[in-house]
Parts: structure tokens; C-alpha cells; sequence
């Protein structure tokens, strides 16, 4: 970012005579041999963004008129003739931003196919028919199960994939409806006619006319304007109408006057102007660009799902392939071993996760989005919680976006005014005779008035036309004094000079209301210390006094304090006209100024600010306790930002900056040691001299930072700086300037009502009321969903242990499968869903705001202790209640669990018609097979009445269950009803459907596995009152996930 | 650049991560770092594998803190020993519920009998395949069927159940009161009521004159009334190919029923010298070198033999393809 090497590409690009991307791979093709071209493309792409993340650099505002028009080949009256103007447009291609590139839907659909666990249930599947078509060349009768399996899971595979994509999809429908493109049309002069043409139909060198309302359509060189105001505010941050001149006024583009830029917009006067830029090549454009060669970074959440499959499919293949192995060991057929991978593969994979999951956090962001968070990324609501920086903007999103009056200062006192959003506390004196003249002068030197027709809105909501200043100060009178127009009319106006920059005055005389007198009342406002020029005398308690030296200094001091609080502070004097001297026929003249303007009387200074938002002090507040650093960004000037950054707390009171130690100790800024300050202004200039240590070493360091008179490149800066300390940054922004921002944090917020389609289209949540409480509602959603998903995951993983040691000792003790594939499926999909996304409902067990953000390499969602504690405890524990259920219903059919133990080659033999059981009776094949599928019932009922109180269990981590209320979350009731319906649904209802191997089970074996669901709740409330109770302890550190 | 700042900075580990996880995720970032040159991506790289493996071997064991798998000697005793608590704990649960379920279950009389009846039937000689593909003249092909038959007849030898069961009442059930655990009585099924089939005057069972025996053997069911009073009839008939090729099928005992005073079965603990009473057919007059798939069906009350599902429960299918 700093500018030493900046080769004038970009007006050669403008020109369109070479292609940068030509040149540099020309330059750089020297690579060697093999990976040459995918180095080039590389390095190719990195010089394009290295491009694009240099400022702007264009001189078109430095060349006068005719040299413009030699360049562009046009004519400044005639504009250019069609037919070049079709050239251009042919060569130059037409003046619309390339969209950025789409993933194709059907790449999205089968990225969500493949992704994850699918690839395993792929495998699976694939297995499936090879097992099938093993038997099948073998013999032609052979079973269709493992067939029906493998389609099955295909089925199984596509319908998540579906599920996942569909909301995925419509969460990011939401946001299209936010970028809808209106055609434009714009009045250009072609062979010295005017004529309206589409504006995407503009080349470079066409002469355009804009007038107020319009948006500009290309970058364009005024050439002609009168009082034109444009709006630069979605592109460089600046809130206040920017006027447009023909005059060169800076040597940056960005800062010049005489440059109107594409898609900022118009809001009064006209101008003319020559295109200079066109399409991607505008400064929006290249801002467009650059968002969209800036690669996402992956989401926390993706990460650590990453993780946890990574953990998940790593058992499953491992433990897969070890009783692969030992079932070849133990002599079973290949086919057999095959099969019994699938088995363990099926058993491992929670299947129903990636769907719970998904429909949690669209829960919760539906619930963000109640609370005025739009999230377009499903996975940033988790991001969003475990945010460790966050990067805001300060217009509009930590203040309130209009100037309002902050402070005023008359008989020598500085009196504050209320500046929250209704402003109807104003508690300072207003017995004082100088404020009924200071009032007048406010009501009178005003030329601000409220649009027609809106008695019935609020003050504040009122419309006005004029600047921001009169405005703040005219609602600022109208709340005081009240009904201001009907005073102006009783006051009547009769000369009036406009605040002018050179003046830095704006005067206006009145008739006084009372009719008999006959004086003229002349007030003015303006500057402080040009007002105070012209004073000799000053108010006090409504009496007029000199103006002597103390005054002077008490005036100064005011000033200063007032100046420091980064407000605007404006002086108000008057003087009552001699009545002799001005009779009431007296013809004023503002052009001879044929009135004194000098010897007036100072009455007092009022001062201005955009204030904080009231609900934006607690929210820093809530975030500093939350353990998340709160970055201010502006382009404002560093006095202001420091200023509105005290007031919120992002510099809390007690901390100082390096300026201020300097201040207090009365020594050089230099001799301050920098480690010392808490707080730290920084200004764009200063950080563009910094390397990216010394950036580094200023973030670690200092943990109250304001950036001011930053530009957007700037902000990358600062989030890539941030990103280097291993944060999770959330970067707030509205400009399209802020979208390249936006697009590189973890998470980027557009403002929804002050923010660009850019920045709603790069950021991956909106904030609907812009208000930056509403982003400490979101963290506390975030922090609560991550919470929320370790529990649902503990509860899945719980019982795949169950569905997975049935495997293993039917492998090893030889007993008849106690579950089948089916059953898995129709747990894992089935009764677990309802309970596992109720578990989402959840409400925080302690404060979440109370705690630091979870560092993102050590707080995993799935941690060891979640795995263990749902492996190897619960889950073994679960195990042991189905295998209790299994060998309860083969004892009472018959089969003691002696005679099951290694009876599976005579179990499984079709043509053993005749096996014994206990009892000395003998069963067909048929009759085992339906026993088994008893058996799996058995099994799955038993896993399905412990999943209920793993269920009751999981929704505590380290509160017992009734300190958080058995009742608070009634979804999870409705989860365990889900559970029992399925299940019953499936025994009695199902029973006769024989691919689903279902029977029905007599009632009282569905009580089996009771007492070790209540052992499990036990249990679990034992460990989670040891946790409680010894805190730290051996128990705590490994009993805690 | 910040990619392998990211790198070093995770090796301080949380000791409940496994190292093995983390890398991928590195590598996750690392793709998304596109600044840089490609020499220092690639130097990047190359630290990045080595280092990779090095984490790997100090995760593994960790020579300055003594620690394998993120756990010193003391921790993995603790941990463990708390398992070995918990597994036992766990175990002796388990005992005891099968202990107390096996309480409940008697051991003369099952609890449920409704998935093992009605009743399955099975051919003795016992083959692999229901398939009776065998050679007139050479011995070989079917010597393992009169084996297998003899084998299985053993126990139905006269002077075994003369000694051990006794003479019953033939065409009434053999019911016998009494308490549970005791003793019950069999009634003999001598190898002699076989007739032909028996294999004393025929010891080939009629394989080596192309008249060969089969016999069947209805599956036993503890407490079983089969016919309800009236016993069950075999009948055997040709089920898939040319109905005359099966001339005339003989049955010992004559009347090819299972008689009633085998009946009701008392389970293997008190009724220890029960033999399963058995029906002869003997294929006395069938067209050779003729596959033919034949049906056997049980004939009674309580007995059913046409559930799609199960092919064995009432019936039973095989093949004959008898050479010449």
C-alpha cells in the first residue's frame, strides 16, 4: 500500500491500448519447465490484486479542457459523432460492471453431495453394489438387501445434498432481492445533438449532463456546473454533499473536485461533464474488481465442521478397516467382510447431523434477523459469535448519522444539550436573558426550513431542507422554543447574506416582532473567531458587556474545549440597529453591505456534533466484557473520531493515548513510551509510513485503536493486520469502498439502510437498522448457537457407539446382528432429527457475554472431552442398555444368550432348517430371520429410549438439569414425543414392510432399557455436579466438553 | 503472508486436540493467503511439512515434558484407571440385569413361541442344496446320502429305544401332568417302523436301485399340539416339471402321518430322551435322468404350509434327479 512504485498502468489501462495481464505474463514467463503456467497464473493473479489494492492513480483532473479533448479525440460542444462513439463502445465494450463470477448452480449442488460425511456414504454405497454384484455372479437368486442398501444411501446422500443446497439457497435468495439493477438512461451530446440513451450505451469521450437526482453515470470530468452537490458518501465515507466545480482542487482524483464519480449520486444543481471512465475501469468498478478477487476465508464454523468430520470419518475408516482385517483374520468371507465394513461405516457417520445442523442455524437466523440482522451466509451466524475484533465504521453505524447540537456556551458556562436520538431532555438553564437572544439568533439566522405537509411526524423524523448544520440547529430550536417558522414570520426577514467560504459568516436583518418598535434586529453566525472579530461588546446574564481581555480568554477556553470534543462550533452575535441611523423604510443592501457588520454583540457558541447512538455506549460496553476489541475506522478526522470514540467507550475514560501522556507529563511525544498507552489514534497518513510489524506490534499492543482519515484501502489493511493476530474480525461498512473490507473479514456487516448493493452484496449479513447494538445481539446469538451445536453434536455422536459396537461383537462373539443398516438410518434420520434441532432452542446456561471469544485453535466444537465422554462413556452405556434390550427378546422367543454366542454360521446358514435353541426347539430360517429383525426393533427402541435421556442430559453442560428449568425448553418435549411417535410408527405401522426389517415389539420390551437411561441422567448429573463443585479439578478437565 | 505466522502460532496446543486434526485446517488457510512471493509459498511449504512432522512426532511423545499422547504417566494412569472403574462398573450392571432377566425366563418352558411356529419341516438325508442329484450305478454319488441317513438313524436304533422310552398309546397326545422341572417321559419312534426305509433290510435306503428314501422330520415346538387331534399327513407331489414322471411314492409309518402320542413336546432340559417321530417317503417308481422339483406338504389343523415368505414352515421343496 505505500505508493513508491506506482507505474502509470492504470491511465494506459483507461486508454485501453495494452493489457496489463499480456504484459506481466510476458514478463514473467521465464518459469521453468512444469508448473510454469499455473505459476504465471499466480503470480498473474497476485499482481492484479497487488494493482488493484493501489490507490487510484488518474490525471485527468490535472489536464485542461482542450488537452481533454485531444486525448479523448472529442469535442466539447459537439460531443462525439455516433460513429465514434460505436467504435468506442465496440472496442471498449459497454459501461456496466462485470458481474461477479457465480458458482454455477449445479457446481453449489454437487459440492453439497460430495462434501463431508457424503463422500463416506458414497463409499458405502459403492460397497453396496459390489457386495450385491459379488453374491450376484455367484448366484443369480441372490438376496437384493445389500442392493437396496447401496440405493438407499445413494438416496440418502441425495436427499441431504438436496436439503442442504435448498437452504442454502434460500438464505441467499434473501439478499437477491436487494440488487435488483434499474435500467439508467443518460442525456449525452452526440453530433452536437442532446439525446437520451441508455447509460450503459456511454464511451469514454461522450460529454454528459447531469442534473439533481440523477446518478452519475460514468466517471466523468465536469466540465461545467452550477452548485452541483453530489452524494460521494457509498464511496468515500464522506456524509456530507461533496459540491462539484470545473477547478482542479486537489492533486488526488479521489479528493478533487472537478471528478464525479460513477454511481454516486446527484443531489442538486447540474453539470456537464466528459466520460473518462467507463464500466469496470470507473473507480467503483475497480473496487468491484478487487472484492471479487479477494478470496473468501472460510467461516469458523466450516472449519471446525471440517474438523469434526475429519475426527468422525477417521474413526470410522480406522476402526473399519481394523475389523475388516480381523473379520479376514477370523476366516469370514471377503463378501462378509465387506459387508461389515459398510456396516461400521453406516453406524459411524451420523447421517441426520449435516441436516440439524443446517436447520439450526437457519433457526438462529431467523432469530437474528427478528433482531435486525439479516444473515446472508448461514454460516456467519456462528462466525458472528466468535468474533474476537471488530472493525466499525463510525457514521451511521456508532453515531447517528446528522449533526446535532451537542454543547452551548453563554454567560461564560458551557451548558450540554441532549443529543440522544429524541432529544426531548433538555435540562439546561433557560432562564438566562441570553439565551432568549441566543434562541433568536438560532430561529432567525437560519435559512433551513421543515418540507410542507408533515405536522403529524415526530421533530426529529421531520424532513429539511437545508444543510446539516441549519438543520440540527433549527430542530434543535424547534424542540426549545417550538414552532420556529411562525417565529421567523413575526420576525420578518428583510436582508439576508448566505454562509459562503470566505465569508465564514451568514448574517440576515429582521423587523422585531414587537410592532411598535421599530429597530432592525441584525444577527450572524458563523465561525467563532470571525464572529468574534466583529464583536466589541458581550452578553452576560442578557446584559451587554465589553469585551475585555478575561472575556476573550473565557471565550477561547470554551472554544478550545469545545473544539477538542471533535465538535463543529459555530458563534452567534447580533446587534439591535439604531433606530435613528435605520428607519424601518431603510433599503438594505447586501451587495454595498450598507449596514455595520462590526462592534456586534458575541452572545454564544453552540456546538455541534453527530452523536453517538444511545444504544452504542452499552454495546461497546458489552463487547469489552465480552472480551471483543472494538476498532474504530473513519475517514473523519482523528479530533472527532477520538472525541466519538470516548463517548461510546471504544477509549474508555480512564486510558490515554500517547498524545495524551505527552500532554499530562508535559513532554515531547517522542520520550512517551508507546507500551504505556492503552488507546491509540491513528490516521491514515501514519499508517500508510507503517510496515506491516509495526502494524502488527500497534494491534497487539494497544487495545483501544480509532483509525481516522482512513481510506478503504486502508480498511483491508487493518483486517488483514488483524487477521495476522489470529482474530476473528467482523468489519462493519456501508460505502462500496468498505466492500473489499467487508468481502476479506470474517465476517462483514452491511449497514441495510445507509449501505451500497456492494456492501450488501460482499458483506455476509446486513443490518437492517444499521444500529451497532444490534451486532452485540447477533454475537450473543452466535456464542449461543456454537454452545448450542456442541450439544447437538455430543447427542449425535452418542449413539453411534451404540449403532457401531452391534458390529463389533457380532463380528467377535458371533452372535446374530442386534441392528441392522435400516435401523441406523432410521435413527440417525429418523427419531434423532426433531430432539437433536431442539436442542438449538437451548438457552445459555450462564452469561455468554460474560466470557472471552473462543480462540479459534483451541475452543473446537468438537473437542477430545466431547468425543470421549460421548464414545467411550455414554455411548458404551447406551450400548450396554441395547444389548440387554437384544438379549432380553431372544431369551424370552428361545435363545439364551449362551446358545447366541458364536452361533452365526449355523444362524446365518439358509439350508439349516431345523436350528435348536435353548429349549431344544427348531427354527427355520425364515422364522430367525424375523426374530433378528425383532431383535433390531428391540435394539433400536432401546437406543431410542436412552437417546431421549441423552437427549434431557445434553441440553446441560455443567448446570444440572433443573437448574435450568425441565420445562424452559418445550421444543425438546416435543423433540421426545417426535421420538416415541417415530419409533412406534415404525414397529407397529411398518412391521409388514419387510425391507425396512421392522417387527413389532411387545409392549413391556420397550421399557428394557429404562433403567439405563435413568443411569445415564444420573450419571451425567453426577459428573456435572463434580464439575460444578470442583472447579479445575482432575474431574473438570476431563469431564468437561 | 500471515499463513505461517498462523503456522508456529498453534503449535502451543491445548493438550485435548489432536495434533493430526489440526493440520488440515492449516492447510485450509493456508490457500486462502495470496500474498507473498511463490518462492516463499513454496519455502513455506516445505517448513510447513517439516514442522508438520515434527508436531506430529511431539504430539506422539514429547521427550521434554515426558507426555505421550498429550498426556503425561501419571495422567494416563489416572485416566485409565478411571475407565477400568467405570467399564466395571458397567460390566456389573450388565450381569445383573441378565442375571435378574434370567431369573424371570424359565428354563423349562419358553416365554413366546409365536415366531418358531407353526412349525418348519426338514429332510434327512440333510443336504446343502435340496438337491438329490445322484447316479444309479455309481456308488460314489450317492454312498454320502446312506451315510449321512445311517448316521442320523443311530439314535432311533430299536434296542436304544427300547431302553430308554417307553411304548406309548398311538393316536392320542402323550400328555403328561406334573410339575414343570420334572422328568418327562418319550415315547418310542423305532428305526423298525421305517419299514423299507429304515435301512435294515435295504442298507442303502433304496439309492442304489433308483428308489431312493427321504425322510422328513417336522421342526419341534415345545408344548405343540400339531392337528389338534388329528395327527398330520405328509403328502408329496411333483411341484415343478412333469407330474407323471413321480409314478408312486410309498410312506413309512403306512399311514405318513406324524402320530399324536409323540406329542406335545416338553423341552430339551426335562424331555431328554425325546426323538423327533419321522415320515419315510419312499420314491418307488421315478422316471430317471428327469430333474423334477418335489414338493412335500404337512397336512393338519393347526399346521400351515403356504406362507410366501418361508418356504420351509409346513413344506419343504427338493429337488430328485436320479440317473440311470
Amino acid at each position: 500500500m505505500r505508493r513508491k512504485s506506482l507505474p502509470e498502468i492504470y491511465s494506459i489501462e483507461v486508454n485501453g491500448t495494452k493489457d496489463i495481464e499480456t504484459t506481466d505474463t510476458e514478463t514473467s514467463g521465464k518459469g521453468d519447465g512444469k508448473g510454469k503456467w499455473k505459476k504465471e497464473r499466480l503470480r498473474n493473479h497476485k499482481d492484479k490484486q497487488k494493482e488493484l489494492k493501489k490507490d487510484l492513480d488518474l490525471d485527468d483532473h490535472k489536464l485542461s479542457t482542450k488537452e481533454l479533448e485531444e486525448k479523448y479525440g472529442t469535442n466539447i460542444i459537439q460531443g462525439l459523432t455516433s460513429r465514434r462513439a460505436s467504435e468506442i463502445l465496440a472496442q471498449n465494450g459497454p459501461n456496466v460492471l462485470t458481474p461477479p463470477k457465480e458458482t454455477p448452480e449445479i457446481i453449489k449442488f454437487l459440492k453439497q453431495m460430495v462434501g463431508g460425511f457424503s463422500s463416506l456414504l458414497w463409499a458405502g454405497a459403492v460397497l453396496c453394489f459390489i457386495a450385491y454384484l459379488i453374491e450376484f455372479s455367484k448366484d443369480k437368486s441372490a438376496s437384493m438387501d445389500n442392493f437396496c442398501l447401496g440405493v438407499v444411501l445413494i438416496v440418502v446422500v441425495i436427499l441431504t445434498g438436496i436439503f442442504a443446497y435448498y437452504q442454502e439457497a434460500k438464505s441467499t435468495n434473501i439478499i437477491a432481492s436487494f440488487t435488483k439493477m434499474i435500467p439508467r438512461k443518460a442525456f449525452v451530446i452526440r453530433d452536437g445533438e442532446k439525446r437520451e440513451i441508455p447509460a450503459e450505451q456511454l464511451v469514454v469521450g461522450d460529454i454528459v449532463e447531469i442534473k439533481g437526482g440523477d446518478q452519475i453515470p460514468a466517471d466523468i470530468r465536469i466540465l461545467a456546473s452550477q452548485g452541483c452537490k453530489v452524494d460521494n458518501s457509498s464511496l468515500s465515507g464522506e456524509s456530507e454533499p461533496q459540491s462539484r466545480s470545473c477547478d482542479l482542487t486537489h492533486e488526488n482524483p479521489l479528493e478533487t473536485k472537478n471528478i464525479g464519480f460513477y454511481s454516486t449520486t446527484c443531489l442538486e444543481g447540474t453539470a456537464t461533464g466528459m466520460v473518462i471512465n467507463t464500466g469496470d475501469r470507473t473507480i467503483i468498478g475497480r473496487i468491484a474488481l478487487l472484492t471479487s478477487s479477494l478470496g473468501h476465508e472460510k467461516t469458523p464454523i466450516a472449519i471446525e465442521i471440517e474438523h469434526f468430520v475429519h475426527i468422525v470419518a477417521g474413526v470410522a475408516v480406522s476402526i473399519g478397516i481394523v475389523f475388516f482385517i480381523i473379520a479376514i483374520c477370523m476366516k469370514y468371507r471377503v463378501l462378509d467382510a465387506v459387508i461389515f465394513l459398510i456396516g461400521i461405516i453406516l453406524a459411524n457417520v451420523p447421517e441426520g447431523l449435516v441436516a440439524a445442523v443446517t436447520v439450526s442455524l437457519s433457526l438462529t437466523a431467523k432469530r437474528m434477523a427478528k433482531k435486525n440482522c439479516l444473515v446472508k451466509n448461514l454460516e456467519a451466524v456462528e462466525t458472528l459469535g466468535s468474533t474476537s475484533v471488530i472493525c466499525s465504521d463510525k457514521t451511521g453505524t456508532l453515531t447517528q448519522n446528522r449533526m446535532t447540537v451537542a454543547h452551548l456556551w453563554f454567560d461564560n458556562q458551557v451548558y450540554q444539550a441532549d443529543t440522544s436520538e429524541d432529544q426531548k431532555d433538555q435540562v439546561f438553564d433557560q432562564s438566562s436573558a441570553t439565551w432568549a437572544s441566543l434562541s433568536k439568533i438560532v430561529t432567525l439566522c437560519n435559512r433551513a426550513e421543515f418540507a410542507p405537509s408533515q405536522e403529524s411526524v415526530p421533530i426529529m423524523k421531520k424532513i429539511v431542507m437545508g444543510d446539516a448544520s441549519e438543520t440540527a440547529l433549527l430542530k434543535f430550536s424547534e424542540v426549545i422554543i417550538g414552532d420556529v417558522m411562525e417565529r421567523r414570520k413575526r420576525n420578518r426577514k428583510v436582508a439576508e447574506i448566505p454562509f459562503n467560504s470566505i465569508n465564514k459568516f451568514q448574517l440576515s436583518i429582521h423587523e422585531t416582532e414587537d410592532p411598535d418598535d421599530k429597530h432592525f434586529l441584525l444577527v450572524m453566525k458563523g465561525t467563532p473567531e470571525r464572529i468574534l472579530e466583529k464583536c466589541s461588546t458581550i452578553m452576560m446574564r442578557g446584559q451587554e458587556q465589553p469585551l475585555d481581555e478575561s472575556t476573550a480568554e473565557a471565550f477561547q477556553t470554551a472554544y478550545m474545549e469545545l473544539g477538542s470534543l471533535g465538535e463543529r462550533v459555530l458563534g452567534f452575535c447580533h446587534l439591535y440597529l439604531p433606530e435613528d441611523e435605520f428607519p424601518d423604510t431603510y433599503s438594505f443592501d447586501v451587495e454595498s453591505m450598507n449596514f455595520p457588520t462590526s462592534d456586534l454583540c458575541f452572545v454564544g457558541l453552540i456546538s455541534l456534533i453527530d452523536p453517538p447512538r444511545s444504544t452504542v455506549p452499552d454495546a461497546v460496553m458489552k463487547c469489552r466484557s465480552a472480551g471483543i476489541k472494538v476498532i474504530m475506522v473513519t475517514g473523519d478526522h482523528p479530533i472527532t473520531a477520538k472525541a466519538i470514540a470516548r463517548s461510546v467507550g471504544i477509549i474508555s475514560a480512564n486510558s490515554e493515548t500517547v498524545d495524551d501522556i505527552a500532554k499530562r507529563l508535559n513532554i515531547p511525544v517522542e520520550q512517551v513510551n508507546k507500551r504505556e498507552a492503552k488507546a491509540a489514534v491513528v490516521s491514515g497518513m501514519e499508517l500508510r509510513e507503517m510496515s506491516p510489524e509495526e502494524l502488527d506490534e500497534l494491534l497487539t499492543y494497544h487495545s483501544e485503536i480509532v483509525f481516522a482519515r482512513t481510506s478503504p484501502q486502508q480498511k483491508l489493511i487493518i483486517v488483514e493486520g488483524c487477521q495476522r493476530q489470529d482474530a476473528v474480525v467482523a468489519v462493519t461498512g456501508d460505502g462500496v469502498n468498505d466492500s473489499p473490507a467487508l468481502k476479506k473479514a470474517n465476517i462483514g456487516i452491511a449497514m441495510g439502510c445507509a449501505g451500497s448493493d456492494a456492501a450488501k452484496n460482499a458483506a455476509d449479513m446486513v443490518l437492517l437498522d444499521d444500529n451497532f447494538a444490534s451486532i452485540v445481539t447477533g454475537i450473543e446469538e452466535g456464542r449461543l448457537i456454537f454452545d448450542n451445536l456442541k450439544k447437538i453434536i455430543a447427542f449425535t455422536l452418542t449413539k453411534n457407539i451404540a449403532e457401531l459396537i452391534p458390529f463389533l461383537i457380532f463380528i467377535i462373539a458371533g452372535v446374530p446382528l442386534p441392528i441392522g443398516t435400516m435401523a441406523i438410518l432410521f435413527i440417525d434420520l429418523g427419531t434423532d432429527i426433531i430432539p437433536s434441532v431442539a436442542l438449538a432452542y437451548e438457552k445459555a446456561e450462564s452469561d455468554i457475554m460474560n466470557r472471552k471469544p473462543r480462540h479459534k485453535k483451541k475452543d473446537r466444537l468438537v473437542n477430545s472431552h466431547l468425543a470421549l465422554y460421548s464414545y467411550l462413556q455414554i455411548g458404551i452405556l447406551q450400548s450396554v442398555g441395547g444389548f440387554f434390550a437384544f438379549f432380553t427378546v431372544y431369551a424370552v422367543q428361545g435363545f439364551k444368550p449362551d446358545r447366541l454366542l458364536y452361533l452365526r454360521p449355523l444362524w446365518e446358514n439358509d439350508n439349516l432348517n431345523d436350528l435348536e435353541d435353548s429349549y431344544g426347539q427348531e427354527w427355520t430360517k425364515y422364522q430367525r430371520k424375523y426374530l433378528e429383525w425383532t431383535g433390531y426393533t428391540s435394539y433400536f427402541v432401546a437406543v431410542m429410549v436412552q437417546q431421549i435421556a441423552d437427549v434431557i442430559i445434553r441440553r446441560t453442560r455443567i448446570n444440572s438439569i433443573f437448574q435450568q428449568g425441565l420445562f424452559r425448553n418445550k421444543v425438546i418435549w416435543v423433540g421426545i414425543a417426535s421420538q416415541i411417535i417415530i419409533a412406534t410408527i415404525l414397529s407397529c405401522g411398518f412391521g409388514s414392510v419387510p425391507v425396512l426389517n421392522f417387527t413389532t415389539l411387545r409392549v413391556q420390551y420397550w421399557f428394557v432399557a429404562v433403567p439405563y437411561a435413568i443411569v445415564i441422567w444420573l450419571y451425567d448429573e453426577f459428573r456435572k455436579l463434580l464439575v460444578r463443585r470442583y472447579p479445575g479439578s482432575w474431574w473438570d478437565k476431563n469431564m468437561y466438553y | 503472508m500471515g499463513c505461517w505466522k498462523v503456522f508456529f502460532s498453534f503449535s502451543k496446543k491445548g493438550g485435548c486436540i489432536l495434533s493430526w486434526f489440526q493440520e488440515n485446517e492449516n492447510e485450509g488457510n493456508q490457500l486462502h493467503s495470496e500474498d507473498g512471493d511463490e518462492n516463499e509459498a513454496q519455502a513455506t511449504k516445505q517448513q510447513s511439512l517439516a514442522a508438520k512432522m515434527q508436531q506430529v512426532k511431539n504430539y506422539v511423545w514429547d521427550p521434554e515434558k515426558r507426555e505421550f499422547l498429550g498426556r503425561s504417566g501419571q495422567s494416563w494412569s489416572l485416566i485409565l484407571f478411571f475407565y477400568l472403574l467405570f467399564y466395571t462398573f458397567l460390566a456389573g450392571m450388565f450381569a445383573l440385569c441378565m442375571y435378574t432377566m434370567l431369573l424371570t425366563i424359565s428354563p423349562y418352558i419358553p416365554t413366546y413361541r409365536d415366531r418358531v411356529s407353526p412349525p418348519g419341516v426338514m429332510i434327512r438325508p440333510y443336504t446343502s442344496t435340496f438337491a438329490f442329484n445322484f447316479n444309479v450305478s455309481q456308488r460314489s454319488t450317492w454312498v454320502s446320502y446312506v451315510d449321512s441317513l445311517h448316521h442320523f438313524l443311530q439314535a432311533y436304533n430299536d434296542s436304544i429305544q427300547d431302553e430308554k422310552n417307553m411304548n406309548c398309546t398311538p393316536g392320542q397326545y402323550f400328555i403328561q401332568e406334573g410339575a414343570e422341572d420334572k422328568e418327562k417321559k418319550a415315547c418310542q419312534f423305532k428305526r423298525s417302523f421305517l419299514g423299507n426305509c429304515s435301512g435294515l433290510h435295504d442298507p442303502t435306503f433304496g439309492y442304489s436301485t433308483g428308489q431312493p428314501c427321504v425322510l422328513l422330520k417336522m421342526n419341534r415346538i415345545v408344548g405343540f399340539h400339531p392337528g389338534n387331534g388329528e395327527p398330520v399327513k405328509v403328502n408329496c407331489h411333483v411341484q415343478k416339471g412333469n407330474k407323471s414322471d413321480l409314478k408312486s411314492v410309498g410312506f413309512y409309518p403306512e399311514a405318513g402321518t406324524f402320530d399324536l402320542r409323540y406329542y406335545p413336546y416338553y423341552g430339551k432340559l426335562t424331555h431328554v430322551n425325546y426323538t423327533s417321530p419321522l415320515v419315510a417317503v419312499h420314491f418307488t417308481e421315478v422316471k430317471k435322468n428327469r430333474a423334477m422339483v418335489v414338493e412335500c406338504q404337512l397336512k393338519g389343523k393347526n399346521i400351515q404350509n403356504n406362507i410366501t415368505n418361508d418356504r420351509f414352515v409346513g413344506r419343504v421343496l427338493f429337488t430328485l434327479n436320479i440317473g440311470g
